[in-house]
């Protein structure tokens, strides 16, 4: 496959990249969700997963809704319209289909870092051995934390076990055809979500040209060579806002917040929103037809550029513009002929 | 006399009034975020504001929707990821953090995960997210209670206060000494933990609430400060800036809603 091909739907994305089963994390931390890349796998009807999920909102809901998940590895769960409402998460827990395993944002954080950089486990913060985080174990019983000595201090460190997530799925603002994403802003946990994972599924606002990225490399936050796939889905994290293109959809979010309360609310959002648009296009067509252009042209972002980094450099070969090599002095007769008249050179 | 407040003005005052100027502050979401404007706009120019999410040093426009709102601001100052926002607050450089509170023991314990049982929950709170690590490592910790229960038992113990109370949080060894929670605000006062036994008082009553009315929502026999005084009204300057910042606030969660659908159907029809 050359690189090109590594440009493609999201409904080929999913069908090739994402299997039953699978660990699944979603890369994104609470802002820029990759609503898309989640709409297609609900629609594609996987099932089994074990789900990594920062910052749970509509994207775990609707997966755990649709019957995609067995198990939840989490640190926030969205709850739907306070006390008196509910998630899909809580609904779950409570029919038995679902196991969860709580960290804290750090724990579960590290546990990405760990898998990123290859090592089998992270030190995590200590404090959290007085809490029922550390007493109570789910679905990972004693692999949840481990209690190791360290060897420098002779103190009682604890830690988290790496994970390396079968495939993660991540929205960005913009990327190349060959998979650099760049990604700006909240930068959370996106990272380290993706780089762990064996297997990456990038969507973006839109592809630019690899020139754009090579002159903002510290926007890159996930390099080519470990990208499977990239689609090109604009409003691909709506309702959730992408920074330098859209804010947070008030109206759409609310929609979606009063309907969650409830499995049959859930369902009939999902039966609109997500079975009944065949794609993103299909989405935002439904959503503008039923609500007119006022609610997304609201939302669009002014642009704030961030000040250009100059990587420039004083020149970008060694010859100067008399032809001479800038240390030697020589041109490349002059080099040629001294290699010669030294002996270097070989028949 | 200053001009009339609603109780979200007084409960944010009371807030922003806990952050002091030059200190490095971590914001969780709603009342916190608009206290940490209220401080920054006022009294505390030179605090550095920072979220969890890798935001760090910011001056807010608009009232946050969340801990990861880039949109609510114009640029900030450093952009980091999440793993050091905790690790920073491990070594030392957060002087005050701000959480909510599902329910709390005297001893400033939280639950924020699971009301009932864990696995087969009465209610699924959100879960832990920063709040066990912050409570943990952060010089001191604002707790904002506006829905949340006292308990004397907590269903689930997600975040270290002071642990069974007295020095027993210093000696377990596992926090930095004097960390822990100093303040928790509710919608009737403000408490505040007592230097030896770690217990919680009532230090200050709102305006118009009784000594009867806070007892009434607390199941252990609570301690009243000496000197309880009336919480500090809010000053025009302060009640202005919030009205600006985040009407909503001001107004609070219901009527806010409320008035916001309102004006969304209004909307559809034309």
């Amino acid at each position: 496959m050359g690189v090109d091909g590594k440009v493609m739907s999201s409904k080929e994305a999913i069908s090739r990249f994402v299997h039953d089963d699978d660990e699944l994390v979603i890369g994104n931390y609470t802002v820029g969700t990759c609503a898309e890349l989640v709409y297609e796998i609900v629609r594609q009807g996987r099932k089994g997963f074990t789900l990594y999920s920062q910052s749970g909102i509509f994207d775990v809901e609707v997966l755990i809704g649709a019957g995609c998940v067995d198990r939840l590895i989490t640190t926030y769960v969205l709850r739907a319209g306070g006390k008196k409402g509910g998630s899909a998460v809580e609904r779950a827990l409570n029919a038995g289909i679902l196991k969860i395993e709580d960290y804290t944002n750090f724990q579960y954080n590290a546990r990405l870092v760990a898998g990123m950089h290859g090592f089998s486990y992270s030190q995590v913060l200590e404090g959290a051995m007085a809490t029922d985080l550390f007493r109570k174990r789910g679905f990972m019983g004693e692999n949840k934390f481990r209690v190791i000595k360290c060897p420098y201090t002779g103190k009682d460190n604890l830690t988290v076990p790496a994970a390396n997530p079968d495939v993660c799925i991540v929205h960005v603002q913009r990327a190349d055809k060959f998979g650099n994403a760049q990604y700006w802003g909240a930068l959370g946990s996106v990272a380290a979500a993706a780089l762990a994972s064996k297997r990456i599924i990038v969507s973006c606002e839109e592809i630019v040209e690899h020139d754009i990225i090579q002159s903002s490399p510290h926007l890159t936050i996930i390099p080519a060579y470990r990208v499977d796939a990239v689609v090109e889905v604009p409003w691909g994290a709506h309702p959730t806002e992408v920074l330098g293109y859209y804010n947070l959809d008030m109206l759409m979010y609310g929609l979606f917040m009063m309907s969650d309360g409830t499995a049959d609310g859930l369902k009939a959002w999902m039966d609109e929103w997500i079975y009944g648009c065949a794609d993103r296009a299909a989405y935002i067509d439904h959503y503008v037809q039923k609500f007119g252009n006022k609610g997304l042209d609201g939302i669009k972002a002014k642009p704030y550029y961030s000040a250009p980094a100059n990587y420039g450099s004083a020149f970008t070969t060694r010859w100067d513009r008399e032809g001479k090599e800038r240390n030697m002095g020589l041109t490349l007769g002059e080099f040629e002929q001294t290699l010669k008249e030294r002996g270097k050179l070989y028949e | 006399m200053s001009k009339p407040y609603t109780l979200q003005e007084l409960l944010v005052i009371a807030v922003a009034r806990e952050i002091h100027d030059h200190e490095n502050v971590i914001l969780g979401v709603g009342l916190p975020t608009t206290a940490g404007a209220v401080a920054k706009a006022l009294y505390a120019p030179h605090a550095t504001l920072m979220m969890e999410s890798g935001i760090i040093d910011f001056e807010p426009l608009l009232p946050l929707n969340h801990i990861a709102d880039a949109q609510s601001c114009r640029g900030f100052s450093y952009a980091t990821d999440l793993f050091s926002a905790f690790t920073m607050t491990y070594r030392g450089f957060v002087d005050v953090c701000f959480l909510g509170v599902g329910q709390v023991d005297k001893y400033g314990n939280l639950n924020t995960t699971v009301i009932g049982d864990y696995n087969k929950p009465t209610i699924r709170l959100p879960g832990s997210g920063g709040a066990a690590d912050f409570l943990s490592y952060a010089k001191r910790t604002v707790l904002t209670m506006l829905g949340g229960n006292f308990v004397n038992k907590l269903d689930y113990f997600t975040s270290p206060g002071y642990l069974e109370g007295g020095d027993s949080r210093d000696k377990s060894g596992l926090f930095p000494e004097g960390t822990g929670p100093t303040m928790l605000l509710s919608t009737k006062g403000i408490f505040r933990f007592d230097s030896v036994t770690k217990e919680m008082y009532l230090a200050q009553i709102h305006p118009r609430v009784t000594i009867e009315a806070v007892k009434k929502d607390v199941p252990w026999d609570l301690k009243i400060a000496p000197d309880l005084s009336e919480t500090t009204h809010p000053t025009d300057v302060e009640i202005d800036f919030i009205r600006r910042f985040a009407p909503a606030m001001s107004a609070g969660r219901e009527l806010s809603m409320e008035l916001m659908i309102l004006n969304m159907l209004k909307q559809f029809k034309t």
